[in-house]
């Protein structure tokens, strides 16, 4: 286990450190951030000043190891555009997107895997199919749109919710969220429930058809032979059987919907991460961009991490070696 | 639980999410961009200081047509060839309650080069060459050779009192610590992207504003700006998208506000002796640069219909452009009629210059930096293809297209320029002049355009203090440079903002900024 470990840390420590090279090349190659950032009416010595004084001028190598050992002793750098260290301004932001997040695949699970369960015990009854037609909608649907209909019916036309932000932000249990807030649970409804729909027909689907096949196999037959009834069948052996693509699924779609929760995060203006790195992208602002990704690429590491980890709890088949 | 205290959450709820957010003396504005940090001196983003002219003032304002007014300073004169001396406004009090005097213009004039940031807003002091006060409402800046327009420099000069010390930044500012100016608005609070919350200041030397209190709502995404009005989450918001403009017109609960912008749409042809993207005939490379011909830019200008640009192409939201500047600007050539439109001479003119099949060219755009930009581009390519070119008309992202076009990479692009301070000398300097690093002209002049007599003209006019002689300068230099075709001017966009109707009066601004207290409710 702890051999295991250390060998998922050290591919971790190549992932990113090759990652980094990957972005810091690429956002190299677009160009210089002064040209998108200066005022036209600033002179050519205004603009060499500049490039100096952010180190443009310095060759690509020089300035990856510039940064890399700034990373080294800690620091991300700071925001070239609102000259706040990356860190606080990413962490400023993370709470929002983390609510967000949590509460869609909150959403997702408890409507997605109970709706697949059904599908996949009556594959044939009408409820069933239904299910499975909103489910095809849920991710072929454009999110942005789903979005727009939503603050159109809710916002607009009813009037029961607000079309966007995010509400009053209050502490609980010393956490700063705006889910301890009656405003704050009105502001979060419509793009938590935009973002669940991709994972909720996602969840579904996945359930199914592991339903499907499990309900095929030896296993069911025999506890169905010994008697068991269906639901105790159903909770305590198919359950198990079937989570561990769900498990990994689910992992890879909170990783994903933490760093790109983009489309959902401008149409609904909540503050979270996802627009912060569109902004940055847009303004060239390279601290943001390079530090964001190579964040994102840690987390996405530690999720496959814990989903490794929860796999060996679900099936005791599943060894943790040094060298898996 | 109790039914009772659960009727009461829910009612609490029901209060929260539709609560007016407008309680008569509220006024919560929707903007597509707000300011990047609360120090004055840190960027010269227009709306960074949009949003900050509420809680600071300038030494020089802006009417609504960009032309110089009094702000902190009540006049200024050259009283030397290198010296202006600007009197300034007395009894005027900070936030804090001290008076403000010409130590705190000193102190805010050589506090920009100390901490300006990435969009350095040492452009509005590169002339300044010293400060001096010479009482407590006379400051003298000598300035660096002759300098007809450091008044229009100054418009952007925001007043800190001189307590705050060189050594605050971005967090005490941004904390509120030192956000302390003489602006109609005192600062509350404000996050990166987020609400930046603003309470009237009642002893403001120009009048107290009408609102007590203004919530500026940062909302990027034109579809949720506009969802937040109509859902009455804010109750006025700027940049409205042409695609929602006749949607919000016909809606009888919201009212619009449309105003010509300082942005024109120029194409600008590069003439240097090796076009970057090759031209092309029939699929071979053409000798020299056909674009250094005149006759071929004048064809380009005369194919261009601007009405069809304006009413199909913009759905009626920009006015066709004459040449640089929006009309009244400084500058501005009244000799320069509408530029017409006459495809048969601009094809006579083609073959004159030995191109009767036409020619390939590239042609290059922005396409998120205005709106219309993109269609823009597409229209432009379809008339110059009746005109019998072959153009591969690209709009890429000002991401990609900025630097690239920093390195002249394109032979041919369009772009759009602001003229933000209302006079002549930013945009010519800039963009037509010829490239003179020493002189500090023709930074932005990307197509090799260098014309000695306009240099000349533009030039003398830059060591004109006499307002009307260098005015007479300007407006030759403009004739000048549309004659040559330096660029090609298509059209002038508007800005529009909505608002809930019959709540607000609103004179919209060239500049299209948002300000709350020029905004006044109905009585």
């Amino acid at each position: 286990m702890f051999g295991y470990l250390i060998t998922r840390f050290a591919q971790a420590i190549v992932v990113v450190f090759a990652m980094s090279v990957i972005v810091f090349v690429g956002v190299y190659a677009i160009g210089n951030p002064i040209d998108v950032m200066i005022d036209p009416g600033a002179t050519q010595e205004i603009r060499e000043r500049l490039i100096i004084q952010y180190g443009f001028d310095q060759p690509l190598w020089r300035q990856y190891f510039t940064f890399v050992s700034n990373v080294a002793a800690g620091d991300l750098g700071t925001s070239m555009v609102y000259n706040i260290p990356v860190t606080n301004l990413v962490f400023s932001r993370l709470p929002a997107t983390l609510e967000l997040v949590l509460v869609s695949i909150t959403i997702a699970a408890v409507i997605g895997i109970p709706a697949g369960i059904w599908a996949g015990y009556r594959p044939d009854s009408l409820g069933a199919k239904a299910i499975m037609a909103l489910s095809v909608l849920g991710f072929s649907v454009p999110t942005f749109w789903i979005g727009m209909l939503l603050i159109m019916g809710f916002a607009v036309n009813l009037g029961w919710l607000p079309s966007g932000g995010r509400g009053q932000v209050s502490s609980f249990l010393g956490i700063n969220t705006s889910l301890a807030t009656s405003s704050g649970w009105s502001h979060i409804i419509l793009p938590a429930l935009n973002l669940s729909l991709f994972k909720m027909g996602l969840m579904i689907r996945l359930t199914r058809a592991g339903m499907v096949e499990a309900m095929q196999t030896d296993y069911v037959k025999f506890a169905r032979a010994q008697g068991l009834p269906d639901r105790q069948i159903v909770f305590s052996h198919i359950l198990r059987n079937i989570s561990i693509p769900i498990v990994t699924v689910f992992g890879l779609e909170l990783g994903s919907t933490l760093a790109f929760a983009v489309v959902t995060e401008s149409v609904f203006n909540w503050p979270g991460v996802g627009k912060l790195i569109i902004d940055s992208i847009l303004t060239l602002d390279r601290p943001v961009m390079v530090s964001y990704l190579i964040m994102v690429v840690i987390l996405f590491v530690m999720i496959n991490l814990a989903v490794d980890l929860i796999y060996a709890r679900l099936d005791p088949r599943v060894r943790l070696k040094g060298g898996a | 639980m109790s039914t009772k205290t659960l009727k009461s959450a829910v009612a609490t709820m029901a209060l929260l999410a539709f609560a007016p957010s407008a309680m008569a003396q509220e006024l919560t504005l929707g903007l597509r961009a707000g300011p990047d940090s609360i120090d004055p001196h840190w960027s010269t983003l227009g709306s960074q200081a949009e949003a900050l002219r509420h809680v600071f003032d300038t030494l020089v304002d802006v009417d609504d047509n960009l032309q110089l007014q009094p702000g902190l300073a009540v006049s200024w004169e050259a009283v030397e060839d290198t010296v202006w001396e600007f009197k300034l406004r007395e009894g005027v009090k900070f936030h804090d309650g001290t008076d403000f005097t010409a130590e705190d213009a000193k102190f805010s004039i050589d506090r920009i080069p100390e901490v300006t940031g990435p969009m350095p807003m040492t452009l509005y002091t590169k002339y300044v060459e010293s400060v001096e006060v010479v009482d407590d409402y006379t400051l003298r800046v000598h300035t660096k050779g002759i300098a007809p327009a450091l008044p229009n420099d100054f418009t952007r000069m925001f007043v800190v009192p001189s307590e705050t010390g060189m050594e605050a930044g971005n967090e005490e500012f941004n904390s509120g610590e030192k956000a302390i100016g003489t602006g109609p608005y005192r600062f509350v609070s404000w996050e990166p992207k987020g609400d930046m919350v603003l309470d009237r200041n009642d002893d403001y030397w120009g009048g107290a504003p009408a609102w007590e209190r203004v919530v500026r709502k940062e909302i990027p995404d034109d579809a949720a700006r506009v969802a937040a009005l109509r859902s009455g989450q804010v109750d006025m918001i700027n940049y409205v998208p042409a695609s929602d403009y006749a949607a919000i017109q016909n809606n009888a609960d919201l009212e619009t506000f449309i105003a010509d912008s300082v942005y024109i749409l120029n194409i600008a042809p590069s003439v240097k002796d090796e076009e970057p993207q090759p031209i092309r005939v029939n699929g071979v490379e053409v000798e020299g640069n056909p674009l250094q011909d005149l006759r071929v830019r004048k064809a380009l200008d005369l194919a261009i219909n601007r009405d069809v640009l304006v009413n199909i192409v913009l759905e009626g939201l920009a006015t066709p452009a004459t040449q640089l500047m929006p009309s009244g600007f400084f500058g501005y050539s009244e000799e320069l009629g509408e530029r017409p439109y006459d495809i048969e001479q601009a094809k006579e003119l083609l073959v004159e210059a030995g191109y009767p099949d036409g020619f390939e060219i590239d042609f290059t755009c922005t396409n998120n930096r205005v709106p219309g930009d993109a269609v823009v581009c597409e229209a432009l390519g379809q008339m110059w293809s009746r005109l019998g070119l072959t153009v591969n008309a690209q709009a890429l992202n000002g991401t990609v297209f900025f630097p690239a076009a920093a390195r002249e990479e394109y032979t041919m692009t369009m772009s759009a320029w602001g003229t933000l301070t209302g006079e002549a000398a930013y945009t010519y300097g800039a963009l037509v002049h010829t490239k003179d690093a020493e002189k500090g002209f023709g930074n932005f002049n990307r197509t090799g355009y260098s014309n000695p007599e306009f240099d000349r003209v533009f030039g003398e006019g830059t060591q004109t203090l006499d307002e009307d002689a260098r005015r007479a300068l300007y407006e030759e230099a403009s004739v000048i440079a549309m004659e040559d075709r330096a660029l090609i001017p298509t059209v002038i966009l508007q800005s529009v903002w909505a608002s809930k109707a019959g709540m607000l009066e609103f004179t919209p601004r060239t500049d299209q900024e948002t300000r709350a207290y020029a905004i006044t409710p109905v009585e």
